[in-house]
């Protein structure tokens, strides 16, 4: 076998380096003066001369380090910490949670959360049972196959169809824009890309029922109860081979997975032996095709000792089989490494790329003194003073931007929408980001490094024109002159102002504000055009802004 | 109410179950700078095992047969991220990376024919001597009939291939294996290979490097910085024309002085719209195209050819493969997944260097690699489980025909059954890099730091 030698001493290392940079830049800068015409458009449009060193990437990862706390409740997590370290956003705690805790303040979102206060706020978001939520439940009707179990998906659509998938994610999508559950639905994101099963995919009868019965029954529940309920479900099963495991002839592909990607992780030190371990103890875990249905097969589980970290079981009965795999996943549910990785998910998800590691084993603490509970690790999310600290250090990836966008244009409900929600999942899908999309089984990167590149960027600033201007019909459109009070003795700066604090729930700077007015072709002192148009136009930068693509 | 253009994405266009591309996150310079912090480095690196994607799962792959029917596989299959990232001169060739996600069963691509363990051991899905590609028969080994496209390439000895490589990372993780490759390196190297080759090979450009199709491929991270791109038709804005210029001022006024990565994104885009225009237009009259076969990665050839031959100077480009994680259903040389994957992998290849033509062929490298090989022995689904040493195939101007690097035979195997990793990836990259792409041995040592590389003689 090959011998592993590496060094990373000596110059491999200043390669990484951030100041590695300053000579590259003065050289680039030469090379493109040299290449003369043919990138001379590239050039003066860019001035983003590649091999230059980030030092400003790096500056703004080294202010995101806060050393937080814990408080009682949310509110004084907040006022802990007493100004923005954002050179863009103002000190603005409620904007800041509604910046990260919903897709996308709605006019509603901003009322609802100065009648209800921030405790209050959060109280009732992460008991979703007590908002009506009416207007989402009227608008998922247009997909009555979201969620739909495998007798009613064999008896309503063709076999093979990917109806039923595809409602379901556009159920989601509908959800996600509709609902005032946003809290519930963004943690139903993070699980489903955590114990992931890729929609659309072969799973055309039994994944949106995964989609329901496991990851949106128990997002607010026990991280232990949604292991379980995975790891018999057809989809699951299926979606990672464990189908094909036979006690002569294990497959291993469930669970490694479960050890790497649903669990502890790499860094526990598990070896291949116990990788080995892990699949046999799941050995057995099968469905009906026909009925869709999960059963335990017993003379295809595998028997003998099984040890995995610190789970060993002699598993010496086919009849006992399921009851060892119960215990196992038990064991890893409650294991820290696991709990550190929810943690972690968690805390990227609604803090920063990179959290610190005193807030991730703060709330890996919380997950494993409340059985594993999902919702009080949310709760002591806002309960940080890292959360509150980390403003304006979250970029928004495609489905959050595309989402997010329509919630902020405050889209209303209509008949034939469906049809519309469809043209926004075929464009999140060119974009590479429609709900449970991903392929493999890790789910969708959650850091903004994994989605940055000029294209997509491109990608962003014409779905904001198509939304803008409200060029898919059948869906409450506002349109631009109406999107705030307009009247005929406003500059156009005033107007702008108060569409801009309107969208994005700041003002932007004064610099700011007449870029994007100038953009559109006007002047600020000038009385504020009335034609859509024209006023579109301002509306569609504000969302290009970075006020709306940071958040 | 006036509305300047329609959108120009047919919203309804087909839809990539294997697409979006599975690429994973990476550390940017952003996170090099947290990982001057030890604590924050030891949480990175279980973010990043965690992360490292692998698993093209057939399953994934064969979703597309069974909903949209059999004639679109092709466009299924492949994962279209494509990675341009152009270098500073023309004449110092083009390196185009083609990584088949998932761990391609080397032993079906480049067939041991006359190892007698091959059968015994693949008795349902073992390539037969009779039905190979002849390749270099005095070493042994064929082709998969599947290959047959390339056949004239090989006659012209443009095609040379690499038994048993394989990465230092032992484990069978996707994720690990992946990231030990693409990163050229086991250890702490937060950049990736290639991005290390573009820094090596000097400065460029604002267009330096270009991604198509989403994210950064995990091999260009680091300060190369490319763009991403779904294809050069995508890259447009939808406004008039004449509203391009104030939109566009109005975009980088919004962006400038801004601390965070996204802000270089919008100078990119915003340079990469000009750029793209000019290649656009100089493009040739589509009546002396090359035909393609179609699907993502046909497609994402295609766009590549226009790049390099509109000279955009594209130096090294990735494409990524999405379907080899063979675990049941490999099939036979007349039918299954591994005869499909092979056919649309070559005729796409072959059509895309008749499109260069031989000259630029001549400049143009293309290297295809894997996570890992897969075991000798094939499963009880008719498929092989993640193994270790894989095949590597090299084609271009400057290659010598035929195999080359150690091969021991079947029998000599790893203590868990799988072919070993009897030549380095590094080994046969740094002697494509060097020689292809004009690095000197100062510069190489950069592009794997503490690797003294031996030859493995693919290029004269």
């Amino acid at each position: 076998m090959t011998d592993i030698v590496e060094s990373t001493a000596g110059t491999g290392e200043e390669l990484d380096a951030p100041q590695a940079g300053p000579p590259e830049r003065r050289s680039s800068r030469r090379a493109l003066l040299g290449l003369g015409a043919v990138l001379a458009l590239g050039a003066v449009a860019g001035e983003g001369l590649v091999g230059e060193a980030d030092s400003a990437e790096a500056a703004v990862a080294a202010k995101a380090v806060h050393h937080g706390k814990q408080y009682a409740t949310a509110s004084a997590a907040a006022r802990a910490v007493r100004r923005s370290h954002s050179s863009l956003f103002p000190h603005d705690p409620h904007a800041h949670l509604l910046r990260r805790a919903t897709f996308g303040a709605r006019p509603k979102d901003v009322k609802d959360l100065k009648r209800l206060g921030i405790d209050g706020w959060i109280h009732r978001q992460l008991n979703p049972g007590s908002i009506k939520d009416t207007t989402a439940k009227k608008a998922v009707k247009l997909f009555p196959l979201e969620g739909a179990g495998p007798k009613t998906i064999l008896k309503r659509t063709k076999r093979y169809s990917w109806d039923a998938m595809v409602a379901t994610s556009q159920a989601t999508l509908t959800r996600q824009i509709f609902s005032d559950r946003q809290i519930y639905e963004i943690v139903v994101d993070v699980f489903a890309n955590h114990l992931h099963v890729a929609v659309p995919g072969e799973q055309w009868h039994t994944s949106p029922s995964y989609i329901k019965n496991v990851i949106r029954k128990h997002a607010f529940g026990s991280y232990e109860g949604m292991l379980l309920a995975a790891m018999k479900h057809p989809a699951m099963l299926n979606f990672l081979s464990n189908d094909q495991s036979r006690a002569k002839n294990v497959n291993e592909n469930l669970g490694r997975e479960l050890l790497e990607l649903h669990t502890v992780g790499r860094a526990s030190g598990y070896t291949e032996a116990m990788v080995r371990s892990s699949a046999k103890i799941l050995s057995g875990r099968t469905w009906d095709y026909d009925t869709g249905q999960y059963y335990f097969n017993e003379p295809w589980h595998w028997t003998g000792h099984v040890k995995v970290l610190g789970f060993s079981h002699s598993n010496a009965s086919i009849y006992k089989g399921e009851q060892v795999g119960d215990a196992y996943l038990k064991y890893l549910a409650h294991h820290p490494a696991t709990a550190r990785n929810i943690a972690r998910k968690l805390a990227i998800r609604f803090v920063s790329d990179t959290p610190s590691a005193s807030l991730v084993n703060r709330l890996a603490h919380v997950y494993l003194s409340h059985g594993t509970s999902i919702k009080a690790v949310v709760d002591a999310i806002f309960k940080s003073s890292d959360f509150w600290a980390a403003v304006g250090v979250r970029m928004r990836r495609p489905l959050e931007d595309g989402v997010g966008a329509m919630r902020v244009l405050n889209v209303k409900r209509a008949k034939g929408m469906k049809d519309t929600i469809g043209s926004l999942y075929w464009t999140l899908n060119n974009q590479g980001h429609t709900p449970y999309g991903w392929g493999p089984p890790d789910g969708y990167p959650d850091v903004a490094a994994a989605w940055l590149g000029a294209g997509a960027m491109l990608q962003r600033w014409n779905l904001h024109r198509a939304l803008v201007y409200g060029w898919w019909p059948k869906l409450g459109w506002t349109k631009p002159s109406k999107m705030v009070a307009l009247t005929p003795t406003m500059t156009t700066m005033q107007w702008t102002r108060v569409v801009a604090h309107r969208l994005l729930g700041v003002t932007p700077s004064k610099k700011h504000l007449l870029a994007v007015i100038h953009g559109a072709k006007l002047t600020a002192a000038s009385p504020v055009p009335t034609d859509d148009w024209r006023l579109g136009k301002i509306a569609t930068l504000l969302l290009d802004s970075p006020y709306f693509q940071l958040r | 109410m006036q509305t300047n253009t329609i959108p120009s994405n047919d919203v309804l266009s087909t839809l990539h179950p294997d697409c979006p591309d599975w690429q994973r996150l990476g550390p940017t310079p952003r996170d090099a700078a947290i990982r001057a912090m030890a604590e924050a480095q030891r949480v990175q690196e279980d973010e990043r095992s965690e992360a490292w994607s692998g698993g093209f799962n057939r399953r994934t792959f064969l979703k597309g047969g069974l909903g949209v029917g059999v004639a679109t596989l092709g466009a299924q299959l492949v994962t279209s991220r494509v990675s341009y990232a152009a270098a500073d001169e023309r004449s110092t060739g083009t390196l185009v990376v083609v990584f088949l996600r998932g761990g391609m069963d080397g032993l079906s691509l480049l067939v041991p024919a006359n190892d007698p363990q091959l059968l015994k051991e693949r008795p349902n899905i073992g390539v037969r001597a009779g039905s190979l590609l002849e390749f270099d028969t005095a070493r042994g080994f064929g082709l998969h009939p599947a290959l047959a496209p390339l056949a004239p390439l090989i006659k012209q000895g443009r095609v040379a291939a690499v038994p048993a490589v394989s990465t230092p990372d032992l484990s069978r993780s996707h994720f690990q294996a992946q990231d030990c490759l693409e990163r050229g390196s086991s250890g702490s190297l937060t950049t990736g290979w290639l991005d290390r080759v573009l820094v090596a090979s000097g400065p460029g450009t604002t267009f330096r490097s270009v991604a198509i199709g989403g994210t950064t491929p995990r091999s260009l991270v680091g300060s190369a910085a490319p763009i991403a791109m779904q294809s050069v038709d995508s890259i447009k804005l939808s406004v008039d024309k004449t509203e391009v210029k104030a939109t566009t001022t109005a975009l980088q006024a919004l962006y400038t002085g801004l601390d965070h990565p996204i802000a270089k994104q919008t100078k990119l885009a915003i340079g990469a719209l000009g750029t793209v225009a000019r290649i656009t237009a100089a493009a040739a009259p589509a009546d002396d195209a090359v035909t393609y076969p179609g699907g993502n990665f046909s497609d994402a050839l295609k766009n590549l050819a226009m790049l390099i031959k509109g000279g955009a100077g594209v130096r090294v480009a990735c494409i990524d493969v999405g379907g080899w994680d063979t675990h049941t259903g490999m099939g036979t040389v007349d039918n299954g997944d591994m005869k499909r994957h092979l056919g649309d992998l070559a005729s796409a290849l072959a059509a895309f260097a008749a499109d260069l033509g031989s000259d630029l062929l001549d400049d143009t490298t293309i290297v295809t690699m894997s996570e890992f090989g897969r075991r000798v022995e094939e499963n009880a689904s008719g498929g092989t489980d993640h193994g270790h040493g894989g095949a590597v195939l090299v084609i271009g101007g400057g290659v010598q025909g035929g195999v080359h690097g150690r091969w021991d035979g079947l029998a000599h195997r790893t203590s868990l059954g799988d072919v070993p990793g009897s030549n380095d990836y590094r080994d046969v990259l740094s002697e494509v890099v060097s020689k292809r792409l004009n690095l000197s041995a100062g510069k190489l040592k950069h592009v794997f730091p503490g690797w003294k590389a031996k030859p493995v003689g693919i290029v004269a």
